[in-house]
């Protein structure tokens, strides 16, 4: 689409230019008769402007670029602009003839016929003038473009990451998960059928939730407990699970898989990496404009570091930060071992 | 059945499930008797000593001690198979001679597999008379290169396990095949070389300020002058420990 007769806008600031070249036009030859000149020079200055117009075709076939040679793209503009100002002088004549049959007393055709000679040169010029405008606005509009696509970009690889990480669970989480679940096959079948379908729902959670873009805290609470009985069976006495929600703040509706990280990472790297264990504590409360969840459990202070740990909650801080520009959301602390998380999310109820 | 002794089995695993699959599908074996059945690293070098199983079924995740922490605490040649959910240390697993690695989870075949495996690995050994204290140390030293530097000290203690964190380690004197570790004002005996020791440490942290020192640099207070020209190190806790030359020479390099 021709960048200029797309816009409206564009196209005013266009006839306007033209229009006021034509007047400089009748300023520079017609000052002894300026109502001839005018009536001569404004309708065929603005008819010269939508010739022009075509000037972006050339240029779009000739782009500047290192595959072609500038000799030619000169030459190839020079050339269409003699025909083009060619046409223009031609269109002209026509006009003082039919400004002289109107107006006798005019004498456009003899005055035109004075002019023509300059004013194909002119034309000549106009018309370099207007190829040379329609090349910068190829170049803007290009650039522009590029802009927005790798802003798009950008956009994309973002979400894909989010959704990847949504969708994420830990393989070893499935293979112990697995493991318990065949160890109870034949000591306790209906422990290992209840496991089953504790594992199955799970996963099904994770990955329905993932494609959502809110749910309500209470569907989070009930995802993250499934995950603990999981892992309480694995684990045994050595995961207690306590949980203080408050009713109001069970309605807020939330990012998904806000507090399963949370939570995996205190079983992950705080209890399971306890001889005696411990208990998580979760709670949840409505505080002001906004919901705040915590998480408490006791973690080994000396145990060794690993890599990949605090990853979840870099990603998690980096989700709100995206989501709601707050990017103290998420607070972590570690003391005498005890680590504590605290995420406040701005509100939104069912 | 054959007359042959029966292979004493620990089973290692922090997962109580994990410990139940174990010992249901090794009660299919005659030949093996399960001697201990341990929750957590702990219970699994003082089974060690107290019972000298012949066979580790071992978990490498667990509390605390870690199955390679075990393996280096019980510090002998003991066959191991680990289990674990985790691919990942195979090679290291396999680079400390172990019979087998099982994957979580594993079936009665897979779990016989590994069984024949330590079998014949035990057999090989009873035929080769010398029951030596196998390399095993300086083998779990090379493995943990990857773990440089050091940041806790396992130090086992007859059926005691003490871990130690390496900032809470003031200095290291060497004695004779051991070292004596002060940490927390109590000393700890390790059977290592100071040498081993000091390659494992954080060299931004440890210096060895003598032949017979390591010295936790954030521990220093001062130098001083001793009588005979020699340079004595002045530490909080107020222990003083003489510098070598060689010693001074790389203290100054890292202050």
């Amino acid at each position: 689409m021709h960048p200029i007769l797309n816009s409206r806008r564009r196209l005013a600031v266009y006839v306007l230019a033209w229009a006021l070249t034509s007047l400089l036009l009748v300023a520079a030859v017609g000052r002894s008769t300026p109502l001839a000149a005018t009536a001569l020079f404004l309708p065929t200055g603005v008819l010269y402007a939508f010739i022009s117009l075509s000037s972006w075709y050339v240029c779009r076939a000739f782009p500047v670029d290192e595959r072609t040679r500038l000799t030619t793209v000169v030459l190839v503009h020079l050339v269409v602009a003699v025909v083009a100002s060619a046409i223009w002088i031609a269109l002209g004549s026509a006009w003082a003839f039919g400004i002289d049959m109107l107006v006798p007393a005019a004498e456009a055709v003899s005055f035109y016929a004075q002019q023509r000679a300059f004013l194909f040169v002119v034309g000549v010029l106009l018309f370099s003038l207007a190829v040379v405008f329609h090349y910068l606005l190829i170049t803007v509009d290009a650039s522009r473009e590029a802009e927005t696509r790798a802003l798009e970009l950008s956009l994309l690889a973002r979400e894909a990451e989010l959704k990847a990480l949504r969708a994420q669970i830990d393989p070893h989480f499935i293979f112990n998960s697995l493991h318990s679940i065949s160890a109870l096959t034949s000591a306790d079948p209906a422990a290992a059928r209840r496991m089953c379908l504790l594992l199955a729902d799970f996963l099904r959670d994770t990955l329905r939730l993932g494609s959502t873009s809110r749910i309500s805290l209470a569907d989070e609470f009930a995802l993250a407990e499934r995950f603990l009985a999981i892992e309480q069976v694995r684990l045994g006495p050595r995961l207690q699970v306590s949980r203080d929600t408050d009713p109001e703040a069970i309605e807020c509706l939330v990012p998904p898989l806000v507090l399963q990280p949370l939570v995996e990472n205190a079983v992950v790297h705080g209890v399971s990496q306890l001889v005696e264990g411990g208990t998580i504590r979760m709670a949840a409360a409505r505080d002001g404009a906004s919901v705040m969840i915590t998480l408490e459990n006791p973690c080994d202070p000396d145990r060794p570091r690993t890599r990949g740990v605090g990853l979840g909650l870099e990603l998690l801080k980096r989700r709100l930060a995206t989501q709601f520009g707050a990017y103290d959301a998420v607070r972590a602390e570690e003391r005498s071992g005890r680590f504590r998380v605290e995420v406040r999310i701005p509100i939104a109820i069912a | 059945m054959s007359t042959e002794p029966k292979i004493r089995v620990a089973i290692v695993d922090d997962e109580g499930p994990a410990r139940a699959i174990l010992r249901e599908l090794l009660s299919a074996h005659a030949d093996i008797d399960i001697v201990a059945e341990c929750a957590n690293g702990f219970e699994a070098v003082k089974a060690s000593s107290d019972l000298a199983p012949d066979l580790f079924l071992l978990d490498i995740q667990m509390p605390k001690l870690d199955g390679f922490d075990v393996l280096e605490l019980v510090g002998r040649d003991v066959a191991v198979i680990f289990v674990t959910a985790y691919d990942s240390y195979a090679i290291r697993a396999f680079e400390i001679h172990a019979v087998d690695y099982l994957l979580k989870p594993f079936s009665g075949e897979r779990l016989a597999a590994a069984l024949d495996r330590a079998r014949e690995r035990l057999r090989s050994r009873e035929a080769a008379t010398t029951r030596e204290a196998a390399p095993t140390r300086e083998l779990m030293s090379a493995v943990r290169q990857d773990r440089v530097p050091l940041q806790r000290l396992l130090v086992r203690d007859r059926a005691d396990v003490h871990v130690v964190p390496v900032e809470t380690i003031e200095y290291i004197e060497s004695q004779d095949d051991y070292v004596a570790v002060k940490a927390g004002g109590r000393s700890y005996l390790k059977e290592q070389t100071l040498g081993e020791l000091e390659s494992l440490l954080d060299p931004r942290a440890f210096v060895r300020i003598h032949r017979r020192f390591i010295l936790n640099v954030s521990r220093l207070a001062k130098i001083e002058m001793g009588i005979t020209d020699n340079r004595v190190a002045v530490l909080t806790g107020g222990a003083e420990l003489p510098i070598s030359r060689a010693g001074y020479a790389r203290l100054r390099d890292l202050l």
